[in-house]
């Protein structure tokens, strides 16, 4: 399997803060990879780098083969990554419908294949489990739900990879689990996923592969029972053994 | 090896070209020696400092509250009238009126702003929190004129007015430009002083990036963003003192100095208090060098007052470009549905019927009045006010759904007034509309470049800057408008059968015209808004990041708006033309402009049926007088209003349309959907809520113990809703 989505050896710098340091992961079409650290540990500006809302400083991001490191952030959209935020970046105003709506909708400008917006959009709420609130002001949902609304809207652009930054955060223990059984449907329906999750059984659970973040560089790559295994891991991020467990 | 070129370079040096043409192309002919430069250099450094101290608090307050103070040379503009007050009304010694104007009356203006309005703000959406300050400075210029009559001229002297001043070469400098220079000096170092090495001033500063945080640290954020508004005014009220005796103490030439204030705002990114120093000396060395060395012929009479809008237009083009910000969403608890055709057709109608009633007398009203007789000079106004409307409609879908705060659609309306007196207008063409809005679309365009990869606050300002050339260069240039022409300028149109000019026999059939075209505007509108288009705009106002991750390209998606927008306030501008039949070059001030943006966005800026509730407004006042006489408490409502419309605003964000028709939506027995979404939104409200007013109220801004989280649970009434032991704090756990 080779990697549909790569960074290689990003740095991004704040003044003297060294936020990611070469940081260089690999998501492959799918599979769910996991991108695990602790608070601080540079994976959201990462994600950032990936969909071009942060310039690195140095390093490169390649996608489909192609070196997309000085792209705008629309014209990835358009290749195929799409993503969800860690805190919430929905279209309060509009509706549900509408929030995927408009993904869809500008899908049309670079995807040809004749499809209905409208439809895509019916079959996607159905799918995420949207469509009794659809008709509903996104700034009235509760966070959960407006979680689910980010990911559906995410998922209208029909990516090829889909980055997820912290998607069970505000989602109570049943929907995590629905969550949990969305992302499989999605990978194995050929979707590369990046995941960022505090939630570790949700990562042990639906991760195939993980990568470990602490202050900016990668410590430790590898399938969930490796990474669960590595010293390194356990004394800067995990602690002890016990926390993995308890939580 | 490929050469780079930064576009940086290509800028300076285009800007540098446009300048020296400029220059030599108007060379007053004094000679360069050592007279005419420290001339040049005494009065533009005392001006620059005047301009920099009402930079630098203008800034202070921007980077400490995160709200950009429109009314900060207002606020200047009455300390300097209550300082005139003191001294030279009640003859109190210098001294004693300006420690009452700046140590007493400025903090507890600040203050007191602070408390009723500024805080509510902090995350109001930007549009709300600029028309709130707009509001503020009508207001401030409106009590000014109500104290102090502008009929009477007054004089503020300058400071040791009697004494001979310095002698520097071959210039005098008088001791109030010199005691300027070191006022300036001082309050920047004062400034920078306060906020890096105090206490206050880092609590202040850390205020803005994270109130919470800030709280955390021991400090009261509400005494720290009222300390903030307190020095904002105070330095404001310095630079009012210090420059009126240049500029004459009159209402208008005070209160522009916003635009300066801005100027150098800009040049400083909003945030460097030493480059709004700089840039506030820029400023005034530019108006000096033009004073001493430029002569602006009669086709640029009034070119020498836009020099800041233009320097501040050129900082623009050199200000880094805009990250993508994710994380500052402001989620909005509104509850809306999408207007179906079938009402959006019912409210033209309902808007046409209105109208066509009130103008053949079918509405019954008191007797005697003219308002009741619908004469044709009420039907004259009549369709100013709807000329009015068309201005504001032009700005719903760019403000309301775009969210790009534009200042600028009044004076592109008077450019597009202007054309068609050129394109048509003078021969009755109406064909000339469509040349008019042909060219208005792209200027609309224009204005927005410089802007279009900066955040939304430097696209108001540069669209006020182009509000005030526009006024000052643009429409004043004889080419443009021919101040010595006289008469009617506007032949009556023919379209589709109809006469429409300011005619007394054509005023009806006019009047019916503009309802009939407002009332297809807002159907065209209510359509707009279920399209893609509409749902793209909102969607990038709303989150420009998301927007962009979803293959949206905010700038082709941001031009589509200012073009659309444009055209439909060149239209206007054409109706305004045909309302007025002649144009002066004084129609079009920036100062009349901002109001109708305020009152759009009072009534709520998200809905084309806001725009006639806006003309509904208009009328008010007038019909009222008709009725009532003119009482002096109607009066000095009419003067305050904008005021009571910006407290408003800060208390009730989205306008009055969207709050008065949701409680009607669910008055309506097949609307259950306007109910429902009124309950899960209050009980959002609520949960919200709890997080901030209530655990601020008890002062448990410090980490909690166990018997605050007991003593929070007792007041929240939810002990035996929350597991007890869950909200034992957790080490940092969120």
């Amino acid at each position: 399997m080779s990697a549909i989505l790569s960074t290689q050896d990003i740095v991004v710098r704040f003044g003297v803060l060294q936020a990611v340091s070469q940081a260089s992961i690999e998501v492959v079409e799918g599979r769910v990879t996991g991108l695990i650290g602790p608070n601080g540990a540079g994976k959201t500006t990462l994600f950032n780098v990936i969909t071009g809302l942060q310039e690195p400083t140095a390093g490169k991001v390649f996608f489909d083969g192609k070196d997309i490191t000085n792209k705008n952030p629309f014209k990835r959209a358009r290749m195929g990554i799409a993503r969800t935020f860690q805190k919430l970046e929905v279209f309060g105003s509009l509706s549900a419908r509408e929030n995927i709506l408009v993904a869809a909708e500008q899908r049309k400008t670079w995807d040809r294949s004749g499809f209905d917006p409208n439809q895509v959009c019916d079959e996607i709420l159905e799918k995420v489990g949207l469509s009794d609130v659809s008709e509903f002001m996104v700034g009235t949902l509760p966070t959960g739900t407006a979680r689910l609304v980010e990911l559906a809207r995410a998922l209208a652009s029909n990516p090829k990879v889909l980055l997820l930054d912290e998607p069970s955060s505000g989602l109570n223990e049943e929907e995590t689990e629905e969550m949990a059984s969305l992302l499989r449907k999605l990978v194995e329906e050929g979707l590369g996923v990046l995941l960022v999750e505090h939630d570790m059984s949700f990562v042990m659970g639906t991760c195939q592969f993980i990568h470990v973040l602490d202050f900016g560089t990668i410590i430790a790559t590898g399938t969930p029972a490796e990474v669960q295994a590595n010293a390194q891991v356990q004394a800067a991020y995990l602690g002890t053994e016990t926390v993995v467990e308890a939580s | 090896m490929r050469l780079k070129v930064s576009p940086r370079l290509i800028s300076a040096i285009v800007v540098g070209l446009v300048v020296l043409f400029f220059v030599t192309q108007n060379w007053g002919g004094a000679s360069v020696n050592a007279k005419t430069i420290s001339s040049f250099l005494v009065v533009g450094i005392a001006l620059g400092g005047i301009y920099a101290i009402t930079a630098g608090g203008l800034v202070v307050t921007y980077a400490t509250t995160g709200i950009f103070n429109f009314s900060h040379a207002a606020i200047g503009c009455f300390l300097a009238f209550c300082y005139w007050q003191l001294t030279v009304k009640q003859g109190l010694p210098t001294l004693v009126a300006l420690v009452i104007t700046l140590l007493v009356i400025a903090p507890a203006i600040g203050f007191l702003l602070d408390k009723v309005i500024m805080r509510r703000l902090r995350d109001a959406a930007l549009v709300v929190q600029l028309m709130v300050t707009v509001g503020l400075m009508l207001t401030f210029m409106g009590i000014t004129l109500t104290i102090w009559s502008p009929k009477t001229g007054r004089t503020l002297p300058q400071f040791f007015q009697d004494t001979k001043g310095v002698q520097l070469g071959d210039v005098t400098a008088t001791w109030h430009r010199i005691i300027t220079v070191v006022i300036a000096l001082l309050v920047a170092l004062g400034l920078r002083f306060l906020l890096y090495r105090t206490r206050l001033g880092i609590s202040m500063r850390a205020v803005v990036d994270s109130r919470s945080l800030a709280g955390l640290t021991g400090a009261k954020p509400s005494i720290i963003s009222g300390a903030s508004w307190a020095l904002g005014c105070m330095t404001a009220g310095l630079a009012g003192i210090l420059i009126a005796p240049e500029t004459g103490l009159v209402v208008e030439n005070l209160t522009l100095i916003i635009v300066v204030a801005s100027a150098a705002a800009a040049i400083a990114q909003l945030k460097s208090i030493p480059m709004a120093f700089i840039g506030g000396l820029i400023i005034g060395l530019s108006k000096s060098f033009s004073a001493v060395y430029l002569e602006w012929g009669t086709d640029w009479t009034y070119a020498d007052e836009a020099i800041p809008a233009a320097i501040l237009f050129i900082a623009l083009l050199f200000l880094p470009m805009a990250r993508l910000e994710t994380g500052k969403i402001r989620i909005t608890k509104r509850t809306e549905r999408l207007t179906r055709p079938w009402e959006a057709a019912l409210g033209a109608g309902v808007m046409i019927a209105l109208v066509g009633a009130w103008a053949n007398g079918w509405i019954p009203w008191i007797s005697g009045t003219t308002f009741g007789e619908r004469s044709t000079v009420w039907l004259g106004r009549g369709a100013g006010f709807m000329v009015i409307g068309l201005i504001m409609i032009s700005l719903i879908p760019l403000i309301g759904w775009a969210g790009q705060v534009s200042f600028a659609n009044f004076a592109i309306a008077g450019i597009g007034a202007v054309l068609f007196s050129h394109f048509g207008g003078q021969n009755g063409d109406a064909l000339g509309i469509v040349y008019v809005m042909l060219v208005c679309a792209p200027l609309g365009l224009a204005i927005a470049l410089p802007a279009l990869r900066l955040k939304g606050l430097y696209l108001a300002l540069a669209t006020m800057a182009f509000a005030e050339i526009a006024d000052k260069v643009i429409i004043r240039h004889p080419n443009m408008l021919d101040p010595s022409a006289t008469g009617v300028l506007f032949k009556p149109v023919d379209i589709f059968g109809i006469t429409i000019s300011s005619d007394p026999s054509d005023r009806k059939a006019f009047l019916m015209f503009l309802v009939v075209t407002f009332s297809l505007l807002f159907f065209m509108l209510e359509m707009l808004r279920r399209s893609r288009w509409a749902r793209r705009w909102i969607a990038m106002s709303d989150s420009p990041a998301a927007s962009a991750t979803i293959g949206v390209n905010l700038t082709t998606t941001k031009m589509m708006v200012f073009m659309l927008s444009g055209a439909m306030a060149g239209f206007a501008g054409c109706m305004f033309g045909l309302q007025r039949g002649a144009l002066s070059v004084d129609s079009f001030p920036l100062f009349a402009g901002l109001p109708l943006v305020l009152l759009l966005a009072v009534q709520g800026v998200r809905y084309p049926v806001a725009a006639f509730m806006g003309v509904i407004g208009l009328a008010s006042f007038p019909a009222l007088y008709e009725v009532l006489g003119k009482p002096s408490w109607l009066t000095a409502i009419e003067l305050i209003g904008p005021g009571i419309a910006a407290i408003a605003m800060a208390y009730r964000p989205e306008g009055a349309v969207f709050y008065s028709g949701r409680d009607l939506a669910g008055l309506l027995p097949w609307r259950k959907d306007a109910r429902l979404e009124k309950e899960l939104m209050v009980a959002k409200e609520r949960e919200q809520n709890i997080g901030k007013d209530e655990i601020n109220d008890m002062g448990l801004t410090r980490p909690f113990t166990q018997d605050k989280v007991a003593q929070l649970d007792r007041v929240l009434d939810i002990t035996d809703l929350v597991d007890e032991t869950k909200m034992v704090p957790t080490g940092g756990a969120s």
